[in-house]
């Protein structure tokens, strides 16, 4: 079996502190090779590129039963399709622990909460009407009725939306979290 | 044709319009000296991929410049929001918006360069970006480090030395740092009790390892300060040891390292001439060391905890907003996110009602009946607490007559019974109140509960010292300090067996009620105010304890460590998780405010009673003799004035603590503090109020602009229909707003590219600055 020689040069591990902690780099490195380990080699002192699908990385008990798992995998996903490399994936939990600073989680959070762009053309910083009806749907399961839907999300922009243009920016979003000091602890 | 700067300097003009003018903006010009390359890339940038990052990074200019403070690296979001996804647009080929990008980054390099590289690596760890970027940015500041003269150190030894003080001291920061995290205690169990019942009941299990702490750190003082020294002089112990001493702690244990009694008053010295240890001075030295040090320690989580907790009055919210982004993304196991997704969708119905609901106003008479329940409830709940106290003065005062008739050891142990059943049984009964009684705001209720069992419980706990110190002390026996530890222990212990009793019986067979009998009440949930008020009343025994009884945080640690366990067990076979959010800081900052607030003041005036009035006991104890306590104190004073090398502790005394000038220029200066902090925020209040009125007129601003291009497009069009050209690309359909969007996006794009041509200067002007805002379209009226 590979020990920490074998999996990474030393370049790479010096290289692999700027993401993720020193002591974690080998764990979660065994954790994404667990999840595929056909496609996955031992051996990355050569940087394969590999990717793996998004289906094995929604098996992972932190996500499977996570209403955003698909969401949070595109965020972090090389192309936002949610195959996922191996930096991905370590950025992916490094910024889920607990050691990433709050600014950090809340300006990840606001991306997987702003779902509806589906390329990379639209990437910009908005939680429009139509992400916050998915967030909703998604956080009830489809016990709310469409109109109570809809008046909850109007509640929403009524309450967090500072410049009242119809959607919430960054800004917005980060001015409710911090009023909100119950988030992602 | 205006040049690329100048449409920068316009679009950042427009921006900076104050706020309350609504009206054409173009005669305010005037050209500020600005940083260039905001948004200059109209005539330039044609491709698809330019909208994208020129859009993103005006508005994380402008907001930027705007919300600095919300957000560390805000500088740097323009540099991320273009390169997290399109990595290959860091080199673009645009001059301007290249020249801003490399801007950027040269900020970042520039801040990185003078760090530590352990905090070189910590800070880009925390930076929103990719590994990929991360390296890169890594490689750079490595090589424009290295690229950087290496300065001759002509500093003198002096800054040198604070050089490599500050280095040294950093290092034993995060090495400090680093090792607490990772010998924190239990946690494993803690992140699975978070995973399965939310952060609201793992704040219970917090509280409870912080007290742990709190007690692990008297325990060491006390037991190395005064137990060890009293250890080597032994004395004998006269008591043959029975069973029951556990639960009494009477007998043998009276005469044990346990009590106050049995401590020497001397001052021990092991040689002749060796050095000598004054147990008098060393006993209430310890004692008020652990106390002080408690002391900051509460006030500064407290204060900790007030500063992110604290809300603006200014932004009332009813909190839908946080219901929805507040998931709580510790959960992993199933079921329970099964049950979360029902508690919200339950919750957000119930808030949603409420808003429907907000405008009905109530009649006189149904706000008359409310105002009498709630008065009466009062009335029942505080005439509950003083009967019990009352119940409890008599219990006590009678109890020494009882103990004197009845000869079994085991009858001290009825006071404690009492005072157990009645923490056991009234709160549960005030819980009861709930049902008659109507709260507008469900949190009241809550709030409501809490301050009726703390009154509960301090005064309980009031009433005995006062017994104590009022009747046990004048009373003429001997020793009557260790009389008093003994019943803080009884009383402690039986707290502890009646809460196992509770978690393993009584919670037990609520489940088998629940689950078995009568299905519809299923498991029940966990009362985190019950349990957490529990918890400070044990504390609040131990300080006021520790005096009398040096090995009381020992016991409470074991206690504690017990408790861990068994509730943990518990909450796993015979609960679900909470039904409501519980906004767990909220309630932890008001549970640490009532442990410092009631509880410890309490305790200080409790002891300072005690030091101050109370006469120590002859016969027995380091302060056997003294006339009062605190005449240690000052017999200690007396002694170092007489030799000269001390003096200066004496003067300290002399004219600090003990003088009331002092204290008086103190207290005059801390209100002068105080009150101009509190104009300070006054101030600020006002300036946040500004502010959002500020933002709210910008995006009246933007609608404004957005209407007007859509008239001056209306009327293009109308001019000359045949002279557009709508690009569309292959992009992959995003959703059906965007793909409306992204046509409107270049009509907008073309379009102020021709009436830059075409128009007149102010049209122009205000033409840039709307273009900007492309996406908004999809709400203003439709092209």
């Amino acid at each position: 079996m590979g020990n920490k020689q074998t999996v990474f040069t030393h370049e790479q591990l010096e290289e692999y502190q700027v993401g993720v902690m020193s002591g974690a780099l080998t764990g979660l490195f065994y954790r994404y090779q667990d999840l595929a380990p056909q496609l996955v080699p031992l051996d990355y002192t050569s940087c394969p590129d590999v990717k793996v699908p998004y289906e094995l990385i929604g098996t992972m008990p932190e996500l499977k039963d996570n209403p955003f798992r698909l969401r949070i995998a595109q965020v972090f996903s090389e192309d936002g399709d949610g195959h996922m490399t191996l930096n991905n994936f370590l950025d992916m939990f490094s910024v889920m622990s607990e050691m990433a600073p709050r600014d950090l989680k809340a300006y990840y959070a606001f991306k997987i909460y702003g779902v509806c762009r589906a390329g990379d053309f639209n990437n910009d910083d908005y939680i429009c009407m139509w992400d916050l009806e998915q967030t909703v749907t998604k956080l009830t399961r489809g016990e709310l009725s469409a109109e109570e839907v809809s008046l909850v999300c109007e509640k929403v922009l009524d309450e967090a939306d500072g410049d009242h243009d119809g959607r919430l920016s960054l800004e917005d979003f980060q001015n409710m979290i911090l009023r909100a000091p119950d988030f992602l602890r | 044709m205006l040049s690329g700067d100048q449409v920068n300097e316009i679009v950042i003009n427009v921006e900076n319009v104050p706020s309350g003018v609504q009206n054409h903006r173009s005669s305010n010009l005037s050209v500020p000296a600005t940083k260039s390359g905001v948004n200059s890339s109209f005539g330039v940038v044609s491709s698809v991929s330019g909208i994208d990052v020129t859009e993103p990074q005006v508005y994380s200019r402008r907001n930027d410049r705007k919300a600095k403070q919300l957000l560390r690296f805000s500088p740097l979001k323009e540099l991320f929001s273009q390169t997290h996804h399109s990595p290959d647009l860091v080199d673009m080929d645009t001059p301007c918006t290249s020249h801003e990008n490399i801007q950027g980054r040269q900020k970042l390099i520039a801040s990185l360069i003078p760090m530590t590289s352990r905090d070189r690596i910590k800070a880009i760890r925390n930076q929103p970006r990719t590994m990929e970027e991360k390296r890169k940015l890594r490689r750079m500041v490595d090589k424009e480090k290295s690229k950087q003269p290496r300065r001759i150190f002509e500093l003198n030894c002096c800054t040198q030395c604070l050089n490599s003080i500050s280095l040294a001291y950093r290092r034993c920061r995060n090495i400090l740092s680093e090792l607490l995290n990772s010998i924190s205690l239990w946690q494993k169990t803690l992140k699975i009790i978070g995973g399965k019942f939310g952060t609201s009941v793992l704040s219970y299990f917090n509280f409870l390892r912080w007290l742990l702490k709190f007690n692990i750190f008297s325990f060491i003082v006390t037991f190395s300060f005064i137990t060890i020294p009293q250890f080597t002089v032994g004395g004998n112990n006269a008591f043959k040891f029975t069973g029951l001493e556990f639960f009494t702690g009477a007998g043998y244990f009276t005469d044990t390292v346990m009590y106050y009694g049995f401590y020497t008053n001397s001052t021990i010295r092991h040689q002749s001439g060796g050095a000598s240890y004054n147990m008098q001075l060393a006993y209430i030295f310890t004692v008020a060391a652990c106390l002080i040090i408690c002391f900051f320690s509460l006030l500064f989580s407290m204060a900790r905890y007030f500063r992110n907790n604290f809300i603006n009055p200014h932004i009332y919210s009813r909190g839908i907003a946080k219901l929805i982004f507040c998931w709580d993304f510790t959960i992993t196991h199933e079921k329970a996110v099964k049950l979360k997704q029902k508690n919200l969708s339950t919750e957000i119905r119930e808030n949603l009602s409420e808003i429907l609901q907000e405008n009905v106003k109530l009649t006189l008479n149904q706000q008359l009946t409310r105002l009498s329940v709630h008065l009466a409830a009062w009335v029942v709940s505080t005439g509950v607490a003083i009967a019990c106290c009352v119940a409890v003065y008599f219990l006590a005062e009678n109890n020494l007559e009882f103990l004197k008739s009845h000869q079994n050891p085991g009858a001290v142990l009825l006071l404690p019974f009492v005072v157990s059943c009645i923490n056991l049984a009234v709160p549960r009964f005030y819980s009861m109140f709930g049902l008659l009684e109507h709260y507008e705001v469900p949190r009241q209720e809550v709030y409501v509960l809490l301050i009726r069992n703390i009154f509960l419980k301090i005064s309980i706990i009031g009433i005995l010292c006062y017994y104590w110190l009022h009747n046990v002390a004048l009373a003429g026996e001997e020793c009557w300090e260790t009389l008093i530890g003994q019943e803080i222990y009884r009383l402690l212990l039986m707290d502890f067996v009646f809460s196992l009793a509770d978690s393993f019986l009584g919670e037990f067979l609520r489940r088998i009620i629940g689950m078995q009998f009568i299905t519809s009440l299923g498991l029940q949930e966990f009362d985190i105010a019950r349990n957490v008020l529990e918890l400070i009343y044990a504390q609040t025994l131990v300080w006021i304890g520790t005096f009398f009884c040096p090995l009381l945080p020992f016991i409470q640690m074991i206690t504690l460590f017990i408790m861990f366990y068994v509730k943990n067990i518990s909450l796993m076979m015979n609960f679900q998780p909470p039904s409501k959010a519980w906004r767990a800081s909220q309630m932890m900052t008001f549970f640490i405010f009532l442990l410092f607030f009631p509880s410890f003041t309490g305790v200080l005036c409790t002891l300072a009673i005690t030091i101050w009035r109370l006469k120590p006991s002859a016969e027995c104890g380091p302060f056997r003799g003294l006339p009062f306590f605190i005449h240690s104190i000052y017999s200690w004073i007396d002694t170092l004035s007489k030799s000269p090398s001390y003096l200066w502790v004496v003067w300290i005394y002399r004219h600090l603590i003990g003088s009331v000038h002092f204290f008086f220029i103190l207290t005059l200066i801390v209100l002068i503090i105080t009150y101009l902090y509190w104009q300070i925020t006054e101030g600020r209040k006002i300036m946040i109020r500004l502010l959002h009125e500020q933002i709210i007129n910008e995006g009246k601003d933007k609608m404004f602009l957005i209407e007007k291009l859509a008239k001056l497009q209306d009327t293009e069009r109308r001019a000359n229909p045949g002279s557009f050209t709508l690009e569309r690309t292959d992009v992959e359909e995003p959703g059906p707003l965007y793909s409306q969007e992204h046509e409107a996006a270049h009509v907008v794009f073309h379009v102020s590219s021709f009436l830059e041509e075409a128009l007149p200067n102010d049209c122009k002007a205000a033409f840039s600055a709307s273009s900007v805002n492309w996406p908004d379209l999809s709400h203003g009226p439709h092209l």
